[in-house]
């Protein structure tokens, strides 16, 4: 068994050097379509991290009774974050709302006017963060519900919800289309590359098959050479990657700006999808080629 | 090219035919090897998927040591002969047995086995081009698991049977034709089989290198080797004077000993 191994990777290496021209370009197209297909997995996760970053900007802001005590409003915004639709509650005093509401003047160049009020007009707040936009209504009713919060103090978000969540609905199917139909134009592509290789030493196999060599004799050499092939582009493409990565990031933080992507994970995701695929591709690619030419 | 080195197999004289053979041999399983015929073919008939009929009711006894011509106009269906031999085809109808095994019965696993008691040599020798003539054989060896101390020993033997020990290190492109079929023709000893089938091996060759491929055939013939040949060449026919099948249209229309390549009237 071990000798079979040995001897089917001993004339995998062989054959992959006997035919240096034909294995490099199979190489190499290896790596294009890895690349190809590693691009479109980051960009498809880049898309997800902007639309989940978008889906949190949509909050439910509950205004609260000027009488309320602070001790009131810690408990209720206690209670609201305990729920499972909540992602994060934030308070907003009415100072802080006065705050913000002249800073958003000013960045939009209006006159500020407030300071010729009397007394600050605005009312404090609760402004709570979903985990997923839909789950507003829970949260909202149960806002609703204590005395603390103004009579219809809950902003009623239902149209903005259903207009964010069809929109990024649609983007993440178009996204995974995308990543679907470019994995399998790389499918197509490597199989068919390897197919070439094995092809081009059909002759070989001729001879193996008359002269009585077992199927698995035949099999084998041509998978461990696919494996080759896959590994050493798969291994090319995240060299490549690690080099890119750098630059890539720190133009795609520049570009989205707040985007809080995770890199350290996607960067394993796509490590373990490129070699995943690289071998996977390249043992299947010479496995149903190589069928082709076994004892009918 | 002396011959103190090859197997040391005595040759079978030829069995007579007996008709209780077919019997014996389509006995399924009962009685699974024969000591008398390494090739039997009982009401053979191949018909390929697209209808076309390629043998038709062939019956054919090969016993051991035979060294039997197989002539016949192209599409004769000696090439398919061949095929349904080597189990690359399988009939459509009757038995092919070789060595008592009967090929329509085998299991998948074992065909390999099978063929490496068929040496097969063709007209275009095929042989890979990167490798040299010793590793061309060796080749034959390496991929049916054979361990490779056993290898350098039985090829530098058939090399020996063949005479090519000084050309050991070329390549086929180095070689002359008549050197490139013997280094084929080494490929197909080398597993020491039963039989030889040859495809026109001098199909290429000139005249005077046709000959002595011949000779090498015979003489391996002569260490009891069963040899099958097909071929055009009628003058080689005639001058030995072997066992004669001729095929026509599917059909055996003659099937004689001693005979010559064309019917004597």
């Amino acid at each position: 068994m071990i000798a079979f191994v040995l001897f089917s990777m001993g004339r995998a290496w062989q054959g992959f050097w006997r035919n240096a021209l034909m294995s490099l370009a199979a190489t190499l197209t290896m790596v294009l379509m890895l690349l190809l297909l590693a691009g479109f997995f980051i960009l498809q996760n880049v898309l997800l991290a902007s639309l989940s970053f978008v889906e949190q900007k949509v909050e439910v802001v509950a205004y609260i009774e000027n009488t309320a005590t602070q001790d009131q409003v810690d408990k209720l915004a206690a209670r609201v974050d305990a729920m499972p639709e909540t992602a994060s509650v934030e308070f907003i005093s009415r100072d802080e709302a006065l705050r913000r509401f002249r800073e958003a003047q000013q960045a939009q160049g209006r006159p500020d006017l407030t300071t010729s009020l009397e007394a600050n007009p605005l009312y404090a707040s609760l402004n709570v963060k979903l985990t997923a936009p839909t789950d507003y209504q829970v949260v909202a009713e149960a806002l609703q519900a204590d005395p603390i919060v103004r009579p219809h103090g809950v902003i009623n978000i239902q149209a903005l919800v259903e207009r964010v969540t069809t929109v990024t609905g649609l983007v993440r199917t178009a996204g995974l289309v995308m990543v679907a139909v470019v994995g399998l134009i790389v499918l197509f592509i490597i199989v068919n590359t390897i197919r070439l290789a094995v092809v081009a030493r059909a002759e070989e196999i001729e001879i193996m098959r008359l002269v009585g060599a077992s199927d698995a004799f035949i099999r084998w050499p041509f998978v461990f050479e696919g494996a080759f092939v896959g590994l050493a582009g798969a291994l090319v493409t995240l060299g490549l990657l690690a080099v890119a990565a750098d630059p890539l990031s720190t133009a795609m933080v520049g570009f989205f700006n707040v985007l809080p992507l995770q890199l350290g994970t996607l960067g394993r995701d796509t490590a373990v999808i490129v070699l995943a695929t690289g071998l996977g591709l390249g043992v299947l690619g010479s496995w149903v080629s190589v069928r082709t030419y076994l004892i009918r | 090219m002396t011959l103190t080195e090859g197997p040391t197999q005595t040759p079978t004289p030829p069995a007579a035919r007996q008709p209780s053979l077919f019997d014996r041999l389509t006995g399924r399983g009962r009685a699974p090897k024969t000591d008398h015929a390494v090739v039997v073919l009982h009401d053979v008939t191949k018909r390929y998927p697209n209808g076309k009929e390629a043998l038709k009711d062939v019956d054919l006894v090969v016993p051991e040591g035979d060294f039997v011509f197989l002539v016949g106009p192209s599409g004769a269906g000696k090439s398919t002969l061949m095929k349904l031999l080597i189990r690359d085809e399988l009939a459509t109808q009757g038995d092919v047995v070789i060595d008592g095994y009967d090929l329509a019965r085998i299991k998948r696993r074992q065909v390999p086995r099978i063929r490496r008691k068929i040496g097969i040599v063709f007209q275009d020798f095929k042989l890979l081009p990167r490798k040299s003539v010793w590793e061309n054989v060796a080749f034959a060896l390496e991929v049916t698991g054979t361990p490779r101390r056993q290898i350098r020993p039985a090829v530098d033997r058939v090399l020996a049977l063949v005479g090519l020990t000084a050309q050991a290190d070329q390549v086929p492109t180095q070689l002359s034709g008549g050197e490139q079929q013997r280094t084929a023709i080494a490929r197909a000893l080398v597993h020491d089989p039963r039989i030889i089938i040859a495809d026109e091996p001098t199909g290429n060759l000139d005249p005077v290198i046709s000959w002595e491929i011949i000779q090498l055939l015979l003489r391996i013939n002569e260490l009891g080797v069963t040899i099958l040949m097909a071929t055009h060449q009628a003058e080689v026919v005639t001058a030995l004077r072997k066992r004669v099948v001729a095929l026509e249209d599917g059909r055996i229309i003659r099937d004689e000993t001693g005979a010559t390549y064309h019917r004597e009237d």
